[in-house]
């Protein structure tokens, strides 16, 4: 069961990762190149918090009762990177979305093979 | 004597750029009035911080008062301090070029502030940062400002140029995030002196695996084949001086971010061939596109990434001269190339096209930016006397030192590619008649100004090469000597570890 868990949470990180890549290199829909930029993204923070779990941990905080477990606390680092990565991948988006409209607006349409002032 | 602390690079410019909508409330002016002051302090600060600087003193600051490896940490070397105090003195000039803008509403020039302050803020974050993941934030950083800056006017082609930035950095981003994540499982730190310590308990495949992430997504920030396909579209469709800070900054901090993964982090040896390799094909597959294009500012994108090229084969020599000739191309493309493109920035507006084959007599039409764009062109191709030439030499005895003949052709050859297409525009500049008279639109004075600054720059360190090579000796003395590096951020901890 927690073999099970463990390569789960790790496969789901992967095959996001992967599912994230394919729609950035295949899909020719730029709202869904930016979808598929955000669910890459979600893969690697699952990754991340992923890598510092112990199953049947605890919260990282020393209290009286935390220091007899001292050796089963939960990584904090990665959660406190991963706050800042979710923060950072939101402002990507929003930028990208931001830049769809543009494109959108000067073009007409949101098909990448459609706009090709520059050479692609 | 004034506060100088490296801190400050950047807590002004962020704070600034987060309360510069305000000061736009009170009083429309002071928002090209205010950064140009965070400017010229950041300017002053570096002034006095390099006087100090040597290389066995490193000032380093705890942020937060967290001693490292628990917090992060900024190291003002002699090498990142100069890399440091390069961008923020090019920060001021093209602030001081571009602070009136004469076509350009409050509302867009306010976010040109913004973005520039943002931008200088992330690339000497980058530069100074002793934290692996805080650099990744600061890349962020630079990253989704550049994206803005480059669709910052409406009228071009700049949101399309943009989004490509933006699929190619979000890539880039992502394989940096996922090196992070591999590099922190195997050495549980993210203090960079603390990772080059641990560096040999991890397993080679590994090891290599997170090298080759780190590489190609530092790659692109640098310019690097293939990944640099966003350069050309970026360059031209941004403002002028944008492309100018791409070219000073931006690509500067890339270079040093994949610098100093390479020498301080890995020490793997396959790294200095691979950096050689790269730089090899970027240069010469970039110099014969430049060859190629008829619009002057991609053919000046595509020269920048030629110099790049040249800047990677330099530092993958990995001996003393290497990397004195890599820092001092690095300081000469800077200069020179933000030159360049400031100059060019008033050629192509006062053509329809934007093309080469429409500044027929504009030596005539514009006297002073004509022979500014002729100096550039005379240095960054790497005649005497001016620093352009400095640098080349440079790098061709350190090659010779390494026995590399190949390289040295291939560099002379190259040369001669830049000097026939820097030399095409020239000609058409001078020695064409001007085919029919439109209103120029003259260059203001603070313009002016700044690019006569910058080619008296690259005349006074052509002429006299002492002005900068000691700062540039300290600063490669600096980077080969890692061991310093992390005596100084974590003191005894080198002895405790093997």
């Amino acid at each position: 069961m927690q073999d099970f868990l463990t390569y789960g949470i790790y496969g789901t990180a992967i095959f996001l990762m992967l599912l994230g890549v394919y729609a950035v290199l295949v899909k020719r829909n730029l709202i869904k190149i930016v979808i598929g930029l955000s669910i890459l993204d979600s893969g690697l923070h699952l990754l991340f918090v992923a890598i510092g779990f112990i199953s049947g941990g605890t919260a990282p905080i020393f209290s009286p009762m935390a220091i007899e477990s001292a050796n089963k606390m939960v990584d904090p680092v990665p959660q406190a990177l991963v706050l800042t990565a979710i923060v950072i991948g939101f402002g990507v988006t929003a930028v990208a979305l931001a830049l769809v409209i543009r494109l959108y607006r000067h073009h007409n349409t949101i098909n990448i093979d459609e706009i090709k002032n520059l050479k692609w | 004597m004034v506060i100088a602390d490296p801190i400050y690079y950047i807590v002004l410019p962020l704070l600034t750029a987060f309360l510069l909508p305000l000061f736009g409330k009170l009083y429309k002016p002071l928002i090209g009035i205010i950064p140009g002051f965070v400017f010229l302090f950041l300017a002053y600060m570096s002034v006095i911080l390099m006087i100090d600087i040597r290389p066995d003193n490193p000032i380093i600051t705890k942020i937060a008062g967290w001693t490292p490896p628990f917090g992060i940490n900024l190291v003002f070397s002699s090498f990142s301090g100069f890399i440091a105090s390069l961008i923020s003195i090019m920060g001021f000039l093209i602030w001081a070029y571009s602070y009136k803008f004469k076509k350009v509403g409050f509302d867009d020039s306010l976010k040109y502030f913004i973005l520039l302050l943002l931008v200088v803020t992330g690339s000497i974050g980058i530069v100074l940062t002793g934290d692996i993941f805080n650099l990744f934030v600061f890349l962020e950083i630079t990253g989704i400002s550049a994206y803005a800056l480059t669709a910052l006017y409406r009228g071009r082609d700049g949101a399309e140029a943009a989004f490509k930035f933006l699929l190619i950095g979000a890539f880039a981003s992502s394989m940096i995030l996922l090196a992070i994540i591999l590099l922190y499982t195997q050495v549980g730190t993210l203090n960079m002196a603390e990772i080059s310590v641990r560096m040999h308990e991890v397993d080679l495949k590994i090891k290599v695996l997170i090298f080759i992430l780190f590489f190609v997504g530092f790659g692109i920030e640098a310019e690097m084949f293939p990944l640099n396909g966003w350069v050309p579209d970026a360059y031209s469709q941004a403002p002028g001086p944008i492309a100018a800070v791409f070219a000073g900054m931006v690509a500067k901090a890339g270079i040093y971010a994949l610098v100093r993964i390479i020498y301080l982090m890995f020490d793997l040896e396959g790294a200095f061939h691979l950096l050689l390799i790269m730089g090899v094909i970027t240069m010469i597959i970039a110099e014969v596109v430049a060859l190629r294009q008829e619009a002057l500012r991609r053919m000046l994108a595509y020269s920048s990434i030629g110099q790049m090229g040249l800047i990677m084969i330099a530092f993958s020599f990995n001996t003393e001269q290497g990397v004195f000739a890599a820092i001092f191309l690095m300081f000469n493309h800077a200069i020179i190339k933000s030159l360049l493109f400031l100059t060019t920035s008033f050629l192509v507006y006062n053509t329809k096209t934007k093309l080469i084959s429409d500044l027929d007599g504009f030596g005539k039409k514009m006297p002073l930016v004509s022979l500014l764009f002729g100096l550039g062109a005379f240095a960054i191709v790497g005649l005497p006397p001016f620093s352009g030439f400095w640098s080349k030499l440079y790098v061709l005895i350190a090659a010779a030192n390494q026995h590399m003949e190949v390289i040295i052709a291939l560099i002379l050859s190259v040369s001669v590619v830049e000097i026939i297409y820097y030399f095409k525009v020239i000609s058409r500049l001078y020695f064409r008649k001007a085919s029919e008279e439109i209103p120029i639109q003259k260059p203001s004075l603070n313009s002016s100004i700044v690019m006569i600054v910058l080619g008296l720059i690259i005349i006074s360190v052509g002429v006299y090469p002492d002005l900068i090579t000691g700062l540039i000796e300290n600063a490669t003395t600096s980077l080969l000597n890692k061991d310093l590096y992390i005596e100084k951020i974590l003191p005894g901890l080198a002895e405790i570890i093997n």
